[in-house]
């Protein structure tokens, strides 16, 4: 290299040294601004857009000047955003958020705790009992509380033990003792009270040591809103949704974790990621997924696991809210661009085949379904064949007034019929006026209702939410201007 | 002689009463008049430690259907059984009875929410959507109940004989209407044109009534709740974020605050106004 050019490296570069060297002599030091390879633009401004490692450099280029036409005008006080935006799912996180407790409501001195087997004996109907701390956990581990419920107004979330709770329990508990599975669908009309039914069989079954396993909305799994994928070697081909199922196990093992600690494996599971031995614990089981793409493989051993006969096995209970997604076709579309019925979807076919009947579980059970009066697509079959049960259920043996098919509709599906062809049905409707009671009376100790309940106030409520149904007794005495 | 004409079947006819009749028509529901005839007695435990007030506790476990009411009616039955005429007349011939006068006013279907709620809840209406207002209103309410109790700032004072701070979640019609009438104004300038020379208007402080009061206070806080930013979404943003400045108003923080000390002011320095004598007569 010549002495002039090595000296020429030492100098400070800038726009003002005529650089006579050629450009490839020294790329490195020459300031970016200089050595801006000419992109293709149309203008100035546009060409400095492009160049995003542009500094100081001052000015805004060519700014064409004198009049411009000024479209628009009117919209100059556009509202500008303060402030960062919300993250994705930020918002929907605080309208779904739920609260159990208010600091405010009046600590009730007479508000008892569940127990074991509170909610099955007689003499606590239309009583009024707050659920244990660990129960809160586990419920709220399996997302059985919803934010339309008026769990924020009070100081423990508590329960009216009405006489089809017990009911419910009762039967739930002849089934475990008879190490048979009971099969119920809890129908009724709007905000009758069947989730909170659901709520009160699970807070049952969590007392008394089951293993529950709840899907908290039937919609999740059937409006196209969690991934799918086809099932291989499954003939007519299933479909497993990975994301929903690892969440769905994640809730299991939270809400189940003493449980599932003290059940164990009884055949290995080598297909899985980690190689399960048998006498594992279940928890351990539940553990091995991680990702989405072994949900599926582990949820099955898993249900494989308590399902397995001769086992020793706490009694199980399944729920799902929400009947009527699972029990029509689904928004789902095969390879070939045809919807997919919802019982081709694997996890809801789990659910319906036990709600079918054709699961035993070792130490009995239970197969709950609890339909939706709120968004809930139409499904002739599973109402008409809920119409059936019932009227079969009061009339007996005979079946002069069940209902029958409509000849000239097209809208029936055998597979609903199928699976809702053995179940039980417990119908909701208003509570009794001793039952609103006692509510009243909760809520009045509460400080949340201000008058004094007596047999005219409490008939006045019950009147005017239809006969006592719940969650209109609570539109009428707490969600008013008239406090 | 036949056995009846002695006088021991007359005898027999006699009945001993153990209690006494009731001599007036007993105040309260008359036997066929009661639709509520269920028992629906209370079932809580008694409780030793006497929290409860005595109204809600029962004395015992009473047997079914022993009530005041039954057994008022039971001692009517007994009455016309004797003979006797023991129904009130305002009871007997209608069916519900007839109502107690003077009515209360929550009787009537146009005042049966509290004053000051009535008039917010117009206040919050849009497209004369009524129901949806009174929908917000109750959020609104539901929102104070389980907020935590409210911090006061000893410098912008609640109205005298406010009751403490954690009285008011409990109490959340009163904890609106502090909120709004502690911040209302308690004048308004008004202009009277060209008297103050040069074309400019005069501006004269005039009192306001307690209605133009309050809704002068609630649009001064709808403004700024219009200018907020909602941090979730659904149908209960517009409510929290009204009652989130409720808040912020009786904790002091709200700059409603400050526009009712600057119309305050503006009132106090105006004040000589009121003797001009282009205005007399007119006020």
């Amino acid at each position: 290299m010549s002495a002039p050019n090595c000296l020429r490296g030492l100098v400070r570069p800038s726009a003002t040294i005529p650089i006579s060297a050629p450009r490839t002599a020294a790329p490195r030091v020459a300031p970016i601004a200089l050595v801006r390879s000419a992109p293709f633009s149309t203008t100035a401004i546009n060409a400095r857009r492009q160049d995003p490692n542009q500094q100081g450099g001052g000015g805004k280029g060519h700014v064409r000047q004198g009049k411009k036409l000024k479209l628009g005008k009117f919209k100059k006080n556009a509202v500008e955003s303060k402030g960062k935006p919300p993250l994705p799912g930020e918002r929907k996180a605080y309208r779904k958020r739920i609260t159990l407790s208010n600091d405010n409501a009046i600590p009730v001195p007479w508000l008892k705790d569940l127990d074991a087997d509170d909610l099955a004996s007689a003499k606590n109907i239309a009583r009024v009992l707050a659920l244990p701390e660990e129960v809160q956990d586990q419920l709220r581990a399996s997302e059985a509380f919803k934010p339309t419920q008026c769990w924020g107004m009070f100081r423990k979330p508590s329960l009216l033990v009405r006489k089809e709770s017990v009911d419910l329990m009762n039967r739930m508990q002849a089934s475990v003792d008879r190490k048979q599975t009971l099969r119920l669908v809890v129908t009724g009309d709007k905000v009758t009270g069947k989730s909170m039914m659901l709520l009160q069989a699970m807070a049952h079954a969590f007392l008394n040591n089951w293993i529950v396993i709840h899907v908290p909305e039937g919609q999740e799994l059937t409006t196209a809103c969690t991934e799918y994928a086809p099932i291989p070697n499954t003939e007519p081909v299933q479909y497993m949704q990975p994301v929903y199922v690892l969440k769905l196990l994640q809730a299991i093992k939270r809400a189940n974790e003493k449980i599932l600690a003290k059940t164990y494996t009884v055949s290995g599971h080598p297909e899985l990621p980690q190689n399960i031995t048998p006498n594992t614990p279940l928890l351990a089981l539940c553990n091995a997924a991680k990702e989405p793409d072994s949900a599926w493989p582990v949820f099955q051993a898993l249900w494989n696991e308590l399902t397995a006969q001769g086992a020793n096995r706490p009694p199980i209970l399944l729920s799902l809210d929400g009947l009527a997604h699972v029990m029509r076709v689904s928004d789902y579309r095969s390879p070939a661009f045809e919807l997919i019925h919802s019982h081709d979807l694997a996890l809801v076919r789990l659910f319906t085949d036990a709600l079918g009947g054709a699961v035993h579980f070792s130490a009995g059970g239970a197969v709950l379904a609890a339909t939706s009066r709120n968004n809930a697509p139409r499904s002739p079959s599973m109402e008409l064949s809920l119409a059936q049960r019932e009227a079969e259920q009061t009339a007996g043996k005979e079946a002069a007034e069940v209902p029958q098919k409509d000849p000239f509709f097209r809208g029936y599906d055998d597979r609903v019929e199928a699976v809702l062809r053995s179940v039980q049905v417990l119908r909701l409707g208003g509570v009794s006026k001793l039952e609103a009671r006692a509510l009243m009376e909760y809520w009045a100790a509460s400080g949340m209702l201000r008058a004094t309940v007596d047999e005219k106030t409490v008939t006045e409520k019950w009147t005017l939410a239809g006969s006592g149904v719940l969650g209109e007794m609570e539109r009428a005495a707490l969600l008013t201007m008239r406090i | 002689m036949p056995p009846r004409l002695n006088i021991w079947p007359a005898c027999r006819a006699l009945s001993i009463r153990t209690r006494a009749f009731a001599q007036a028509a007993q105040p309260g529901p008359a036997a066929h008049s009661r639709g509520l005839a269920d028992n629906t007695t209370s079932r809580l435990p008694p409780s030793a430690s006497g929290a409860l007030p005595p109204s809600m506790l029962p004395e015992s476990e009473p047997p079914a259907y022993t009530s005041k009411e039954n057994e008022a009616a039971l001692n009517q039955l007994r009455m016309i059984e004797y003979g006797l005429s023991p129904l009130d007349s305002s009871v007997e011939g209608h069916k519900y009875g007839l109502p107690e006068l003077p009515l209360p006013s929550q009787k009537h279907t146009k005042h049966r929410y509290d004053a000051v709620i009535t008039q917010v809840t117009k206040l919050l209406m849009r497209d004369g959507k009524l129901a949806k207002a009174q929908r917000d209103m109750a959020m609104i309410l539901n929102y104070l109940r389980t907020s935590p109790p409210p911090k006061l700032d000893p410098s912008k004072p609640l109205l005298p004989g406010a009751p403490p701070a954690h009285h008011l979640p409990l109490d959340p019609v009163l904890y609106l209407g502090l909120a709004i009438d502690s911040v209302a104004p308690l004048i308004r300038m008004r202009g009277f044109k060209g008297l103050a020379g040069g074309g400019k208007s005069l501006e004269v402080p005039m009192p306001l009534r307690a209605r133009q009061r309050r809704r002068t206070a609630f649009q001064w806080i709808l403004d700024v709740v219009n200018k907020k930013k909602s941090k979730g979404s659904g149908r209960t943003m517009f409510p929290h974020r009204v009652a989130e400045e409720i808040v912020a108003v009786v904790e002091g923080r709200s700059s409603v605050w400050d526009k009712r000390l600057q119309v305050h002011k503006a009132g106090t320095s105006n004040r000589a106004n009121l003797t001009h004598s282009g205005i007399k007569g007119m006020i």
